[in-house]
């Protein structure tokens, strides 16, 4: 005989934001979460190795992600100018 | 509770029969709606989904909004995986995280459900424990760690 011992559903993380997209920070979150998760039963040291870690990490990606919302916003800017678009150019530069 | 986490008894009956593919090629489409408790929903009755939902349903529903459409955004597969090869080990698989833009949503909770099956076979229901809103924003549902311990579907 074979026995199925257990199934399970995970539990999923919900991240929502009001008058526009998530927060570099929410983004940040999401990254760190799905990059490390620490167990329950996990050694109360290892816990905190792994909470710092993730705080350390948390920093570089916040980092690096406002970074890259920075540049693409230069690169649209950008070819809003080429196309002659000035006004709207100036609107997302201010934003 | 109007809404409970669970395996749905109706697709573990299901995986028997070889109704659900979750390969990432080749695979069902399965899909993710959202349910408000109370208000919010298409209509005043309150969703109510568990372990006994069989397939999906329109009650209590949230309405549409943004790109939040009736019956729910489809979710990417990711190829199932078992935890080792050597010794008794626990099979899981996952979803990309998905998301609904420019969406005016307060949901309770979700059911993942098959819509390539006759029926729209139900696979799972997610609790979110609290009603979370986004107001002209993005709602995003991120799905744990795709591991033994954590992943959204696990069977050991």
């Amino acid at each position: 005989m074979f026995n199925i011992n257990f199934s399970e559903v995970g539990s999923v993380n919900v991240k929502t934001s009001h008058q526009g997209g998530l927060t570099n920070e929410q983004i940040a979150d999401l990254a760190v979460d799905k990059i490390a998760s620490i167990s329950d039963q996990a050694p109360p040291h290892v816990r905190q190795q792994a909470k710092l870690f993730k705080e350390q990490l948390k920093v570089i990606l916040y980092h690096y992600l406002i970074l890259a919302r920075r540049e693409e916003r230069g690169t649209i800017i950008q070819a809003l100018r080429s196309s002659g678009q000035k006004e709207m150019a100036e609107y997302i530069r201010r934003l | 509770m109007a809404i409970a986490q669970a395996m749905c008894n109706s697709f573990k009956k299901e995986l028997m029969e070889g109704v659900h593919n979750f390969k990432n090629s080749g695979g069902n489409t399965f899909r993710l709606a959202l349910y408000a408790e109370g208000g919010g929903g298409k209509s005043s009755t309150t969703a109510t989904l568990g372990f006994g939902t069989t397939a999906y349903t329109t009650t209590g529903e949230i309405l549409n909004s943004g790109s939040y459409a009736a019956g729910g955004g489809e979710l990417t597969r990711v190829d199932p995986s078992v935890a080792s090869s050597t010794s008794t080990a626990t099979a899981f698989t996952d979803f990309a995280d998905i998301s609904f833009t420019t969406a005016t949503i307060t949901a309770m909770g979700a059911l993942i459900y098959n819509d390539s099956s006759s029926g729209n076979s139900a696979v799972c229901v997610l609790d979110f424990t609290s009603n979370k809103t986004s107001t002209s924003g993005t709602f995003t549902v991120q799905f744990p760690t795709a591991d033994a311990s954590n992943a959204i579907i696990r069977i050991a």
